[in-house]
């Protein structure tokens, strides 16, 4: 087992054998949540902080659902209850929580390289829950075990990613991730939403959807975020839907087993029809309950280390 | 009157095209010829000997957002990280608190600037008011409070109406104007250059396209109103060429770029580091190679500093949150020199073209040259020595610079404005 930080930040940085470790622990972890029994590896005691300056309910539900699996103690923040609406600096923040005692602080905030300046202003665990457009580790952590639960191996498996690239830090941690463990990733959207620049970090860029269909063994399904782009970066959400989104035409074109994602929240009838986000290919629920594994194996990883003063 | 003899220096001087070891005297605050203080004693003896003697450098583009007091900068501080860094004269944009957008506060901060400053201390004043771009601001009161340029730096006025009218206008009172070309509606929640290293970082929206169009604006007002323009801090390869072009139509247009853009890509703000956080943004490797060709034939005309002081509690934040700028003043020379002395012959001769003259003549202001009969405005380089600059010895009252902890040289031993020790 190989785990050498205290701090998940991304997945770029991450070893092979680190995101193994935290694969496998998971599938520990998931065990002892069949089984609603608490596991001998657990964070009782511990105080882990969800620091949520961003809008966000089912990562912050299951990080919490996660640390009290492990008996952990959790006090959540959304930014409207916290003291930066004040003007409180995030470093003052930090230091705060810091003082009052945290082992480990969760954070989710609009501002990409937020948790990385975190670890840099103070000596507790900080675990990326999404920072701007540019990572989220936990959910593409998440992904990546469910896609291993249905496709095994991901060495060469072809998995498409669909939607707002550009604005997408799940789209980002999915690409490290899965090209460290071999799978090619296309990523697929309108050329304003996917820029030519991803090639230059190792993905595909197509803006032919029919064409990458083809080819999936899973295809995961962005947000569309219209009230951001919808005045620039394509005309409407009517047209995005027509040329991009997953309707029952083009499920079609996919493979037989190929498997459907989503990070959610869906906007049914927009990036995807509503019925294939229920069918039988879809795995978007067991993506939300195997999150709360993931996220368990993230926090036993990096809170259960003692804090150096 | 006193009479200060600079000897066996190795006199560098743009104007004249010297560069060789001879003495110089200063009578006053001026320099004379020897035969003008023929039989009369020096009152002081500078042996120079292995020392290079460069005319003061004239800053095209500085802000010191408070006239007086404040814990970001000021006059009295300016202009003291400004002598440090070899500084004799420098011109500050009009976003000062208050700003020149009125005879007034002209008038205010030219007061402020005769009792504080230590150097020459020259403003620009705003095209428009509050240098929002929506209406003209006095610019003949301005000019008769004393501003020698008229700009919106930091930022650029968006109408076009507005700025071919203001460029247009501020011509007639043959006052020089400098845009800074930003295209706004390309730029707004721009952090960082657009390219990989941002994109994997989820930062960019400030690509070279929103330089570009406002610099190709300009070439083409100047060329139908027959006005010259000066484009600041120019980043991009694009605008390089644009600027190069123009300049061989015989277009009256000059331009500046900034130490960190010769010395830094923006393959710096991998780790978030907001000293990197440079306005406008690092660019690339083909962007930076273009720039100090630029440099070197002629099409940039200027280095300016950009010294854009942030407190530090501002700078300590999320990068999209933190403001852009660096601080750059004092180790602006030094800088230049250390990234260009390895390629370039005859270094010392092109940092005080850069840095001394060409911005003197562009801002038709007195200095930028060592001739007999103009105000003794000097630096003495030891060009033997080096420094790693740190945020402990600065004069500066910011600190965020990204060329600390970095060795440079050579460094600044002495800067003489009107003949008189600044900084040593």
């Amino acid at each position: 087992m190989i785990w050498n930080r205290t701090s998940l930040l991304g997945l770029e940085p991450l070893e092979v054998q680190e995101i193994e470790t935290i694969l496998e622990l998971a599938k520990e972890f998931k065990l002892h949540l069949q089984k609603k029994e608490l596991p001998s590896k657990n964070l009782k005691g511990k105080r882990i902080v969800n620091l949520f300056m961003e809008p966000s309910t089912r990562t912050r539900v299951a990080f919490e659902i996660a640390a009290k699996s492990l008996s952990a103690d959790v006090i959540s923040i959304a930014s409207q209850s916290s003291s930066l609406t004040k003007g409180e600096t995030l470093k003052d923040t930090a230091k705060n929580i810091q003082a009052l005692g945290a082992d480990a602080i969760v954070i989710r905030h609009s501002s990409a390289g937020s948790p990385l300046f975190l670890s840099k202003t103070i000596p507790v665990p900080i675990i990326n829950a999404g920072d701007g457009a540019h990572e989220h580790p936990s959910q593409a952590l998440l992904d990546i075990f469910t896609l291993r639960e249905k496709l095994g191996t991901l060495s060469g498996k072809n998995i498409v990613i669909l939607g707002d690239i550009l604005f997408s830090r799940v789209a980002r941690s999915n690409l490290w991730g899965l090209k460290k463990l071999g799978a090619n990733v296309t990523f697929v959207g309108p050329s304003t939403l996917v820029p030519r620049d991803f090639e230059k970090l190792g993905a595909n860029v197509s803006h032919n959807v029919n064409e990458s269909l083809k080819k999936a063994d899973a295809i995961m399904l962005l947000r569309i975020q219209h009230e951001r782009q919808s005045t620039s970066h394509f005309p409407s959400l009517e047209e995005y839907t027509k040329v991009f989104g997953l309707n029952m035409d083009r499920a079609k074109l996919l493979k037989p087993n190929a498997i459907i994602l989503h990070p959610g929240p869906i906007n049914r009838g927009v990036e995807i029809d509503s019925s294939i986000a229920d069918s039988k290919n879809s795995v978007i629920l067991q993506q939300v309950t195997n999150g709360i594994a993931v996220r368990m194996a993230i926090l036993y990883l990096c809170a259960n280390i003692p804090i150096k003063p | 009157m006193n009479i200060l003899h600079l000897k066996n220096g190795q006199v560098v001087d743009p104007s004249s095209e010297t560069n060789e070891v001879k003495d110089l005297w200063v009578q006053g605050s001026k320099f004379v010829k020897e035969e003008e203080i023929k039989g009369q004693a020096p009152i002081e003896v500078l042996d120079l000997r292995d020392k290079l003697i460069l005319p003061g450098f004239v800053d095209l583009r500085c802000h010191p957002r408070n006239v007086t007091r404040g814990s970001t900068e000021n006059i009295s501080s300016i202009t003291k990280t400004a002598a440090q860094g070899g500084f004799t004269s420098i011109l500050a944009m009009p976003d000062i608190s208050p700003s020149i957008d009125n005879p007034g506060d002209a008038r205010y901060a030219r007061e402020c600037a005769d009792r504080d400053a230590v150097i020459n201390f020259h403003l620009a004043g705003a095209l428009t008011e509050n240098l929002n771009g929506k209406k003209l601001s006095p610019i003949g009161s301005l000019k008769e409070s004393g501003v020698v340029a008229i700009t919106d730096c930091p930022k650029s006025t968006q109408n076009n109406e507005i700025f071919v009218k203001g460029v247009e206008y501020a011509a007639m009172f043959n006052l020089p104007v400098i845009d800074f070309p930003r295209e706004l509606s390309l730029s707004k929640y721009g952090t960082a250059h657009d390219s990989s290293v941002a994109l994997a970082m989820g930062l960019g929206g400030y690509p070279r396209m929103a330089e570009e169009l406002f610099v190709q604006r300009s070439i083409t007002v100047s060329r139908n109103l027959g006005v010259p323009l000066h484009l600041s801090s120019i980043s991009s390869k694009g605008s390089v060429e644009l600027i190069y072009e123009a300049k061989s139509k015989g277009i009256n247009v000059t331009a500046d770029t900034t130490p960190h853009h010769l010395f830094f890509t923006d393959a710096r703000i991998k780790d978030y580091n907001t000293n990197f956080k440079t306005h406008p943004p690092l660019r690339e490797q083909s962007d930076q190679e273009a720039i100090i060709k630029g440099l070197e034939e002629g099409t940039i005309d200027a280095i300016c500093s950009a010294h854009e002081p942030h407190q530090l509690y501002l700078k300590q934040a999320e990068y999209d949150v933190a403001p852009a700028g660096v601080t750059s003043l004092e180790t602006c020379f030094s800088a230049v020199y250390t990234r260009l002395s390895e390629n370039s012959d005859d270094i010392a001769m092109k940092c005080a073209k850069w840095l001394s003259y060409n911005p003197a003549k562009i801002l038709k202001i007195a200095g930028g040259d060592l001739e007999p009969g103009n105000q003794a405005d000097f630096v003495v380089v030891n060009p033997q020595e080096g420094k790693i600059f740190t945020e402990h010895e600065t004069l500066s009252l910011s600190t965020n610079n990204p060329f600390y902890e970095m060795p440079l040289k050579p460094v600044v031993e002495k800067t003489f404005v009107s003949g008189k020790v600044v900084y040593e």
